[in-house]
């Protein structure tokens, strides 16, 4: 039986912590008194994974079963989240690729031909050969790759985009055409935190920036109280609104699967475990790879955590109507993650971990690390914020990693040129995103190399503007000061430092809070 | 060699040693205690503890190891101890109990035909935890696990009994908190009824003072520990055990009335009923405890008398 998730109050017995930095760790001796959310332990896997996935397409919400949807002649797209999700990735095989093979048995059985499969990478960069493969398993990859059946969606390609209209709040809804002209468009998902899914997952991921750019700016970010609610978020609010509009054009059958904790294999699997409860074993394995990590050099450290593949197991999955699945996905992702904390601190303590969304198989730059932080884990609450409004945060990363060129082309300039003027993301999406969003150049990037779309950035900055706007005091523990100082905040060296630089604002002896995350955990603050 | 490493890596075992205790019990922190899981109970069996082997392994422990170092950390004064030459073994010895001391302080006092056929009833969940704790714990005091949340054990304490070892029984179920004696369970007394055997109560004093709980190791300065062995007991053919138990408890409570006074005061006052109650006076904790703290008076002095010093 797994345990719920609770808040520990450090006390003399409590030994140190482990806190996530980059590719390392430290161990953390916090104040006494501090807070530490943990998040619920792994709940436990479905026992047969196809008998699940056979009943959810079977008996699906508000839907006719998958089989009676299929027709000889039709036109069917089967769209996928991209390698986005989960985190870290999963080990083989991806519940996506289960499912599609799924999903084309019956349709094969249908007798239908038609069929195209999409990666919803919207702005993301194209993903490789062997990243689709890893997704969708080697025979959906050997039926439809080499025949241009299996693709990125290319958010670009004007002649392959659809103008659906607008929604009663005037946004534009431009997906791609294929998906738009479908008979049937099966999404499939990985509903690892509460943010996805939903009408997230068409109306986002295979969308074009006309219609991107409607909810992912400062001005939505803000106002999403928090994008890990949905309820409360006005970029899925207007999110909800597209997908109402693209329902009514097409019919779409989605897919969603929720995740449990499992982020860690052997050996790494202290790194989920409460540290009171860690065996000499586990202790012995903490102290070899902090040595381990000490010597290494970037690059092996690098492969060394990129390498890791997660022993998810499959918490559920469902089909059918958008909307009602998606309610059924969320009360599962909320058994999995939430944790009920009793009223606001004056700071927020995140360690950041290696990866994030947009660095997998990558590198964590100073943009994405701050995203992580002021834009993901600050949003992991439900009701209001973890941190008090005009608090502190602080975060750890080392903010050393640097840019990836193939990856990350538009980030250089975003932070040579635009943060070097003004770190306002408000200020900056309204000066600078226009220009880099119909840059050739990036364009071209992202359309033939492996390059994120020019205006992500701006994306990324966003996100983390609602934190910005919540926060007096940001300040990364472990990082380097001129990187910190670019992108508009300071740095300590350790975290009693922090917490004297914070006083200014919090005062001597402030309310401390850590998010003990990874595993994910999603604060319901009361 | 990398000195960067090397140093680093100390501080990482010095940091890690202090944060999990090693050498020490675990400790979880006070808002997570709800949360620690139901410990299994992981039986290691104990018969081979008797055997020969490890009789014999046990009586080099004991006098070669434990003996020589429990006499140099405190000093012992043993009474009553003619009791054992009017019973006939096995007996259930039933203590106080305030220290991890008090095991080897009745162990070692013990004349050595009783201590070599004596077996101590450990807490399974606390001695019987891991492998290494139970053999050590086998080893040196002769413990073989009791469940104290009831359930079923590898040997039960009847097994030993009727195999011919006397047991050592402390009623209380755990170490006190401050010194004072606690409530007495009723295993002791049913032991002794079930089987006929008789009861030997003991009292010792100083145990706490020397080494309370949450300390591993004797105060420095050889504090002084006494133990007086009482007149063996036998329940009644009528007595029940509900009866026996309250009659064992008052035999350890006088005896401790009678090492703190004298042996004619505490018969009188046991049988006016006026015993001074074993559980301690109703006053403030710190009082409890600071009474505890203290030593008792040893009627020999500590050290050679200074007049013979050169």
């Amino acid at each position: 039986m797994s345990r719920p998730g609770f808040v520990l109050e450090v006390d003399d017995r409590t030994p140190p912590l482990i806190v996530h930095e980059g590719l390392g760790f430290r161990l953390e001796s916090f104040p006494l008194g501090t807070r530490v959310i943990y998040p619920p332990e792994s709940l436990p896997a479905v026992p047969d994974v196809d008998q699940a996935i056979r009943d959810a397409l079977l008996h699906p919400q508000d839907m006719d079963p998958l089989p009676e949807l299929l027709f000889a002649g039709m036109k069917l797209t089967i769209a996928f989240d991209d390698i986005s999700l989960p985190l870290p990735t999963m080990r083989p095989p991806d519940i996506r690729g289960r499912i599609i093979e799924h999903v084309l048995t019956m349709a094969a059985e249908a007798g239908v031909d038609d069929v195209e499969l999409i990666a919803a990478n919207a702005l993301h960069r194209r993903m490789t050969a062997a990243e689709l493969k890893h997704i969708v398993g080697e025979r959906v990859f050997r039926s439809f790759y080499p025949q241009g059946k299996l693709y990125n969606f290319d958010a670009e390609d004007r002649d392959n985009l659809s103008h659906l209209g607008t929604t009663e709040k005037g946004e534009d809804i431009e997906i791609s055409k294929r998906a738009a002209e479908s008979d049937l468009l099966v999404y499939v998902n990985v509903n690892l935190v509460a943010m996805d899914g939903g009408h997230k997952s068409v109306g986002i991921g295979l969308a074009s920036y006309k219609s991107l750019r409607h909810h992912h700016n400062a001005k939505t970010m803000v106002q999403s109280r928090s994008f890990m609610d949905h309820k409360h978020s006005a970029m899925h609010h207007s999110a909800w609104r597209i997908g109402r509009v693209i329902k009514d054009t097409v019919k779409v059958f989605q897919i969603e699967t929720t995740l449990n904790n499992d982020i860690f294999p052997k050996p790494y699997d202290f790194l989920q475990k409460r540290e009171w409860e860690w065996s000499l074993k586990d202790q012995a394995s903490m102290l070899a790879m902090r040595r381990g990590l000490s010597v290494a050099p970037p690059k092996l450290k690098h492969k060394m955590f990129h390498d890791l593949r997660s022993v998810y197991g499959l918490t559920g999955v469902n089909a059918g109507e958008v909307e009602a699945v998606h309610a059924k996905t969320l009360e599962k992702v909320h058994e999995q993650h939430l944790v009920e904390v009793q009223g606001q601190s004056d700071v927020l303590v995140m360690g950041i971990p290696y990866v994030g969304p947009y660095n997998v198989n990558s590198s964590l730059n100073p943009i994405l690390a701050t995203c992580m932080g002021l834009g993901y884990y600050f949003n992991s609450y439900l009701g209001q914020p973890v941190v008090r409004k005009g608090g502190a945060v602080i975060l750890y990363h080392p903010l050393n990693e640097g840019f990836n060129q193939l990856h990350h082309p538009s980030y250089v300039d975003f932070y040579e040129e635009v943060l070097a003027e003004s770190t306002d993301p408000a200020v900056v999406g309204e000066k600078y995103e226009q220009q880099f969003a119909e840059d050739p150049w990036y364009r071209h990037l992202y359309r033939t190399s492996h390059a994120y779309h020019g205006v992500h950035p701006f994306y990324m900055w966003y996100w983390a503007a609602h934190a910005m706007d919540h926060v007096d005091e940001v300040i990364w523990v472990g990082a380097d000061r001129k990187v910190a100082a670019r992108l508009g905040f300071r740095a300590a060296t350790t975290l009693a430092d922090a917490l004297e630089m914070a006083s200014g604002t919090v005062g001597s002896s402030p309310s401390i809070t850590y998010l003990h995350n990874p595993p994910h955990l999603l604060a319901h603050v009361k | 060699m990398n000195s960067g490493l090397v140093k680093g890596g100390i501080a990482d075992v010095k940091q890690v040693a202090r944060g999990w205790r090693w050498g020490r019990r675990p400790q979880v922190p006070r808002s997570a205690e709800q949360w620690v899981p139901a410990n299994k109970s992981t039986v290691f069996r104990s018969e081979w503890s008797r055997r020969r082997p490890a009789i014999a392994a046990r009586e080099v422990v004991q006098k070669v190891g434990l003996e020589p170092l429990f006499r140099s950390q405190v000093r012992a004064k043993v009474e009553g101890l003619d009791v054992l030459d009017r019973v006939e073994g096995p007996v259930i010895f039933v203590a106080n109990h305030a220290s991890h001391l008090d095991t080897p302080l009745i162990l070692l006092s013990l004349p050595d035909e009783w201590r070599r056929r004596t077996a101590v009833a450990a807490a399974a969940d606390y001695f019987f935890d891991t492998w290494w704790r139970a053999v050590g714990s086998v080893l040196l005091f002769n413990t073989f696990p009791i469940d104290r949340r009831g359930g079923v054990m590898a040997a039960t304490p009847g097994e030993v009994l009727a195999d011919g070892w006397s047991l050592v029984i402390f009623p209380e179920g755990t170490r006190s908190t401050d010194g004072w004696m606690g409530k007495f369970r009723m295993g002791a007394a049913f032991l002794a009824k079930e089987y006929g055997v008789p009861v030997v109560p003991v009292a010792h004093r100083g145990t706490f003072a020397a080494m309370p709980r949450g300390q591993n190791w004797p105060a420095r300065g050889r504090r002084q520990l006494t133990i007086r062995f009482g007149e063996p007991l036998v329940a009644g053919p009528d007595e029940s055990v509900r009866e026996f138990a309250p009659r064992i408890k008052d035999a350890v409570a006088s005896l401790l009335d009678e090492d703190k006074s004298t042996w004619w005061d505490a018969k009188r006052r046991a049988a006016s009923g006026t015993t001074p109650d074993p559980t301690g006076p109703q006053v403030a904790q710190w009082r409890r405890v600071w009474e505890q703290t203290e030593s008792p008076a040893a009627d020999a002095p500590s050290r050679k008398l200074t007049a013979w010093r050169r």
